[in-house]
């Protein structure tokens, strides 16, 4: 066993940690923001963790090659693009369909945007058309 | 309640059944009879090194003729189903930013694979089904993430119609010169690649075929998809 090889296996060790935290974090988590805030972050590093070693690994063994390496850093780069993508689109949609918060929670600023934003269409009904403005994550 | 249960017990009796039905079968054995053929002559025969494509393709090419047959009545009826005369997108709200973007950034590339898949069919897992589903789903990508996208219908069908249409003279012209239909000419007779197996550029008609069968796929998925996601406007 070489040293590529132990970077490879400590990687997908961290790896599968970060999943099980994923998925502890699913249980434990008390609303649906807090599960997707969890779950996706490490859920996204645990595959990077797991992929990258894999390619790593496969490097410092006999049957290993540069082309193992290159697909797995493909597809981890295909996840990082793609996950937090996901995980948007299910909080937004989450959000818009009326999911309430956490009772904990404290503060809901996109709330009392829509609000604000509602308010300034009832004073004035022929503003000149505003570009619907863009409020990213909620978390 | 009775019902439920009722239809519990037929299960676990038609379970049990199929389970001692399979239970004389030998699993991890070899059993192969012509399983044994197909893998020591796929090489020599077809030139392609994906055991499944070969037999896909070139040994049993007429259940795939039947396939792409049925995905393309599949489509027309979906189409026949939800004709209407004048259809529009029903989507009233625009995606997130973060959405528009990533779809935007992201479609290409899931095009990219989509033809990667369906070209190397003879070489890799993979071929022109699972390749135009993926060009499908760049397609659904775009009509979920845009509130306004339409595929472009006149080069769509089309294409579908000339791929459909492809496949059967690739057929057609193997039969002409070999004798029977779906005779895989560009291996048999012109001996193309037979000494490169295994790179891209041998496989005889797999490829072409595979390629052909990922454009047709791809645009009958993407039809259907346009056709489902449309709602008749009132005038």
């Amino acid at each position: 066993m070489n040293a590529l090889a132990a970077i490879g296996e400590i990687l997908v060790l961290l790896g599968t940690f970060f999943y099980f935290l994923s998925a502890l974090g699913l249980i434990r988590m008390p609303d649906v923001y807090n599960r997707m805030q969890t779950s996706t972050k490490s859920a996204t590093l645990g595959s990077l963790g797991v992929l990258v070693g894999v390619g790593i690994w496969a490097l410092g063994t006999d049957f290993g090659s540069i082309p193992w390496l290159t697909k797995t850093i493909v597809i981890a780069v295909f996840l990082l693009l793609t996950n937090p993508i996901s995980a948007h689109a299910l909080i937004r949609a989450a959000y818009k369909s009326g999911i309430p918060l956490w009772e904990g929670s404290v503060v809901d600023k996109y709330r009392e945007h829509l609000e604000a934003k509602e308010r300034e269409e009832v004073e004035a009904p022929e503003a000149p058309e505003e570009t619907p403005a863009e409020e990213g994550g909620e978390e | 309640m009775l019902k439920r249960a009722l239809a519990i017990i037929l299960l676990l009796i038609v379970g049990y059944w199929l389970a001692q039905g399979l239970a004389g079968v030998p699993f991890g054995q070899d059993k192969m009879l012509v399983g044994q053929y197909y893998l020591d002559n796929v090489k020599q025969q077809t030139g392609a090194v994906n055991a499944v494509t070969a037999v896909v393709v070139n040994y049993r090419g007429f259940d795939t003729l039947g396939e792409v047959t049925v995905l393309f009545i599949a489509s027309t009826g979906v189409g026949a189903l939800l004709w209407r005369k004048k259809k529009k997108r029903t989507a009233k709200t625009e995606g997130s930013i973060v959405l528009t973007t990533g779809t935007r950034l992201l479609v290409p590339f899931v095009m990219l694979f989509g033809a990667y898949i369906f070209i190397h069919g003879h070489l890799t897992p993979g071929g022109g089904f699972p390749g135009g589903a993926t060009i499908a789903t760049a397609f659904l990508l775009l009509y979920l993430a845009f509130i306004t996208y339409e595929i472009p219908h006149k080069g769509f069908e089309k294409t579908e119609g000339l791929a459909g249409m492809g496949y059967v003279i690739v057929g057609l012209i193997g039969l002409s010169i070999g004798g029977y239909f779906l005779f895989d000419w560009i291996w048999q007779t012109w001996n193309f690649g037979t000494e490169n197996v295994g790179r891209l550029l041998s496989g005889g008609f797999i490829p072409i075929i595979y390629t052909i069968i990922g454009l047709k796929v791809g645009t009958e998925l993407s039809g259907i998809i346009d056709n489902m996601l449309k709602e008749e406007v009132s005038e």
